[in-house]
């Protein structure tokens, strides 16, 4: 998970150095009184770079993602919970011994 | 909706496995108690064992907070059900201390009663607290498990009855009064609260094996069909992993062979009977071996009849 961390943090900055060369690449522009068509093409190549590695590191650094499909063999309904609210108590654990050392102490 | 969907198979695994380590004394008992109540398990006894362990050392105690009063409440339950009165009516008595008017402790007191056998005095108890609260779900829900408890089952079914008329989307009554008329083998109104439950939850494929179970029962050609059908059913809702209700399918379909033995053989599915087959015998070498040849007896003898 340390991996992931330094990657996403890589990307991130590898964005933000794009961003930032991209205002730079504008400012000489206008020194040089030019239309801005577009970033440069090594802030481009940059951002694309920086975003695999975000999406990479998006993915990595969380642990095991639960499943949604209701279909999963995980959380696919095995049993019903016991209907608490009709519990009876005179069942059969009644003969059972009861453990006399469990005693709540006051 | 979701609250009552009961355990998928990765949390039934997991409190087992949380049971077995805070049986071993390695922790998570807390975390274990946490499960039981969101899974609304019934397990008494290491309930029992683990919260007082918890409740009694004051340190643990004191880092549960505003929950120790919850674990108060889960205990005096299971040490009912495990029949350890005293425990229950000092963790009642601790309720009362801390909440003196309230109609949840009060409802435990109930239960404590009828955890005695003292029917009467329970009755009353829960009397005097309808009157203040006529409209309280849980406690119409224990007088009716009283009369079920005195084995009074037709009081039972009244009260259910009139219970459903007020609060008709209570799943867990209907499954109770489906479970009560069962055992009064009354399946015609079971049958109709079964229908009630799937088509509230038609995702549980368990309400609809049960159903299919009493069609079974109460046989005839149409019936049978059905039957056949809500197996079918649940055999995809569960991918096909349910042993039950493959061999509900057989079944079905051998009975349905057999009573249309004279009629006219209409073209039906028969793929579907000897796929059900087919998976049953290879889910029997899967996981009991030794029992395949019993099965595919069983299974022969039922293609020829």
């Amino acid at each position: 998970m340390g991996l992931g961390f330094v990657v996403g943090i890589i990307g991130g900055f590898l964005i933000a150095h794009a961003a930032f060369s991209t205002i730079q690449y504008r400012g000489e522009l206008k020194i040089m009184e030019e239309q801005f068509t577009g970033p440069p093409f090594n802030a481009v190549i940059e951002l694309l770079v920086g975003l695999g590695l975000c999406l990479w590191a998006g993915l990595a650094v969380p642990t095991k993602f639960l499943s949604i499909l209701p279909h999963s063999d995980e959380n696919r309904v095995v049993s019903l919970p016991a209907n608490l609210d009709f519990m009876v108590f005179n069942h059969r654990g009644k003969v059972l011994p009861s453990n006399p050392d469990l005693k709540l102490k006051i | 909706m979701v609250g009552s969907g009961g355990a998928s198979a990765s949390e039934a695994a997991q409190l087992a496995r949380l049971e077995e380590q805070a049986a071993h004394g390695g922790g998570g008992a807390w975390e274990y108690l946490c499960l039981v109540r969101r899974l609304k398990a019934r397990r008494p006894e290491p309930v029992l064992r683990l919260g007082l362990s918890l409740l009694n050392d004051s340190k643990a105690r004191s880092k549960l907070g505003s929950e120790e009063w919850t674990l108060y409440e889960q205990v005096a339950i299971a040490a009912m059900d495990c029949q350890n009165i005293d425990v229950a009516k000092d963790c009642i008595g601790k309720l009362k201390k801390k909440f003196p008017e309230s109609l949840r402790v009060g409802r435990l007191e109930g239960m404590l009663l009828e955890a005695k056998g003292a029917w009467a005095e329970a009755e009353r108890a829960y009397a005097v607290l309808l009157e203040n609260n006529p409209n309280d779900q849980l406690l119409h829900k224990r007088k009716i498990a009283m009369a079920k408890a005195q084995g009074n089952t037709t009081l039972a079914v009244d009260y259910l009855n009139k219970y459903l008329e007020i609060f008709m989307a209570d799943h867990d009554a209907w499954r109770e009064l489906a479970e009560i008329y069962v055992s009064l083998l009354m399946y015609k109104q079971a049958a109709f609260c079964y229908e009630e439950l799937i088509l509230a939850q038609p995702m549980v494929a368990l309400y609809q094996i049960s159903y299919a179970d009493v069609l079974y029962t109460m046989g005839g050609m149409e019936n049978i069909q059905t039957a056949k059908k809500y197996y079918s059913s649940a055999l995809k809702l569960t991918g096909g992993k349910n042993t039950r209700a493959l061999y509900g399918v057989c079944l079905c379909s051998g009975a349905i062979n057999q009573l249309s033995k004279g009629r006219n053989k209409e073209e039906e599915s028969s793929e579907l009977q000897a796929l059900a087959a087919e998976v049953l015998t290879k889910e029997y070498k899967r996981q009991a071996p030794a029992k395949v040849p019993i099965v595919t007896e069983m299974l022969k003898t039922m293609k020829l009849s």
